[in-house]
């Protein structure tokens, strides 16, 4: 089976740093792989590669074998790739439901052409997530939480093949991150390949199905979550400084 | 409360529509400028209000409508309609070649950028002899203000109802989306740097017709006047002060705007000027984010609006 990303090699330079060194994995279709690493490992960067806001100083990504390379990133999202940000880039002065239109006017294979379409899907896919009472709210009165939820809706509403979340749990209490969970695994069901970064521990493992772990760039660790927990490497660097 | 505000704008276009037949010369001719200058804001309003882009070029496509038609009809002696399709042309390719490069740059930065191409064109077109270089062209008169006022009229119903369109398509939700957040648009699926050239072009079309019309209205263009850089800081004003990226905000800018002006200027003669730059400065201090928003909040939190905004501004 064709995975559904390839990550070949990829190393990412900034000005003399090396955010992401010669990283190669696979994400295989309908897959939850979690990735973990200390601030600044370069979790970030790593999405950024794959969803086309980043060029890869070398390596090479593929998406259902097929090379992404040079193609930018509004392309990259037709063909199936949603992701989330870290740093959240909602549309602040629009409504909730026409942030997430926006995704199903666009988006994989191109979106609807039609609005009211586009709006009705948006709507579902605020229902999905736990937003339906905030449709017509301006995304910028959202709270940090409500925030979170539509980063992820507006990443769903483009329908895409593969979604990479950056941290859509942080900032969530305990009811929150279960409730994400179950979207994320509905979302798995539905036959979407996740790749989630998470800093929570305890979700992500309960979550993934397997866990890679980065440190200053580098994949020290790749395999089933309990054992990769359990890794020597892996627990000096980054478990052993955390409570978790 | 939809079919009333359709009714009122329907009201108000017949009303402007019948001005030739019974207002004087002096007043069609006010109508006219006033007309042209509200579609050159409603350009503005699709690149500036809609997209995001503050654009200090739009004067250069108003620059070359006029010298699209001012050559069309003085050199080559062609009908008009085509002189406004060159000008189209000018416009367009210039907003392709020049928007792909300019409009990589954001923020100030877009707008230093576009500041510079005003100046570069003026100095261009006083070198080209088939522009006449800084002498300019003499076009064919025609002594016909109603002809020219509801061209103006209809000019800007076809501006207002393309930026309507806008409000409710896939296009204007893209630049719309852009405004907001760029790279989150960009990687929803949003072909950004096609979009900002579309809207920029767009717009450029829009202020080229107006620029034809006033050349063959005025009968005369020179490189100075046809490119003159103050006529994009009036429509910006304008935009502005009706209320950026809204459908009507921009034209009841231009419009109220206008008479506010004309009215000083007959009145006190000396200082018009002066007051007109304190309507403007108090306007933005009270209603930062323009007429049709102040109108807006207004209905919900009365005077508290005013208030509000000038606190905000800690005076
Ligand atoms: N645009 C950039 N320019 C320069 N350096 C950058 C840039 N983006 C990231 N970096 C650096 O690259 C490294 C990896 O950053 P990245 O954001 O990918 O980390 P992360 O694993 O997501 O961290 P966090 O857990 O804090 O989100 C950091 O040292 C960061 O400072
Ligand atoms: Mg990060």
């Amino acid at each position: 089976m064709t995975p559904a990303l390839e990550i070949r090699n990829v190393t990412r330079r900034f000005a003399g740093l090396i955010a992401v060194n010669d990283v190669s994995f696979l994400l295989q279709p309908r897959e939850i792989l979690g990735v973990i690493g200390p601030n600044g490992a370069g979790k970030t960067t790593l999405i950024s590669l794959i969803s086309g806001t980043l060029a890869p100083t070398s390596g090479d990504v593929l998406f259902e074998g097929q090379s992404l390379a040079g193609m930018p990133a509004y392309r990259r999202a037709r063909l199936g790739i949603g992701r989330t940000f870290q740093i959240m880039r909602p549309f602040p002065g629009l409504s909730v439901l026409d942030n997430v239109a926006v995704g199903a006017l666009f988006g994989h294979g191109g979106g609807h052409a039609k609005l009211a379409k586009a709006r009705e899907q948006a709507r579902a896919q605020l229902e999905f997530v736990g937003l339906g009472k905030f449709v017509d709210q301006r995304a910028d009165e959202l709270g940090g939480p409500g925030r979170k939820r539509l980063e992820l809706a507006k990443a769903l509403a483009m329908q895409p093949k593969v979604l990479l979340c950056d941290e859509v749990m942080a900032g969530l209490n305990l009811v929150e991150i279960d409730e994400v969970i179950a979207v994320i695994r509905k979302v798995r069901d539905a036959g979407i390949s996740v790749l989630v970064i998470e800093h929570v521990i305890k979700a992500i493992k309960s979550l993934s199905d397997r866990l890679l772990v980065l440190h200053h760039g580098e994949k020290i660790a790749d395999g089933e979550p309990d054992s990769v927990l359990a890794n020597q490497t892996v627990v000096e660097a980054y478990l052993g400084k955390r409570r978790i | 409360m939809k079919a009333l505000r359709i009714m009122l704008v329907l009201a108000a276009f017949a009303v402007l529509a019948a001005v030739p037949w019974f207002g004087s010369d002096v007043l069609i001719q006010f109508g006219i400028n006033a007309l042209l200058l509200a579609v050159l804001a409603q350009g503005w309003n699709i690149i500036g209000g809609y997209t995001g882009y503050a654009s200090f070029g739009n004067s250069v496509f108003y620059g070359l409508g006029s010298y699209g038609v001012g050559i069309a009809m003085a050199q080559w002696h062609l009908p008009f309609a085509v002189g406004l399709v060159f000008g189209v042309v000018l416009a367009v390719t210039f907003a392709v070649l020049l928007g792909i490069p300019v409009l990589r740059l954001r923020g100030h930065y877009f707008a230093i950028a576009t500041l510079a191409l005003a100046q570069v064109m003026t100095a261009i077109v006083s070198n080209v002899e088939l522009a006449g270089q800084n002498i300019g062209l003499v076009l064919p008169p025609l002594n016909n203000d109603r002809l020219f006022y509801e061209l103006s009229l209809g000019l800007l119903v076809l501006a207002t109802l393309t930026v309507f369109w806008l409000t409710r398509s896939r296009f204007g939700f893209g630049l719309i989306a852009i405004r907001e957040n760029e790279e989150g648009a960009e990687v929803m699926g949003v072909n950004t740097t096609l979009y900002k050239t579309m809207a920029f072009a767009l717009s450029g079309v829009f202020s080229a017709l107006a620029g034809g019309i006033h050349a063959y209205w005025v009968t005369f263009i020179d490189p100075e006047s046809a490119f003159d850089i103050s006529l994009n800081v009036k429509m910006i004003i304008m935009a502005v002060f009706g209320g950026p990226g809204t459908v009507l905000g921009p034209v009841v800018g231009a419009l109220s705007l206008s008479a506010i002006s004309e009215f000083l200027s007959s009145e006190i003669t000396s200082l018009a000027s002066l007051f007109f730059g304190i309507v403007v400065v108090v306007a933005v201090v009270i209603m930062p984010r323009g007429l049709a928003d102040m109108l807006r909040r207004f209905r919900k939190t009365g005077w508290r609006y005013f208030a509000e905004n000038i606190r905000t501004h800690r005076l």
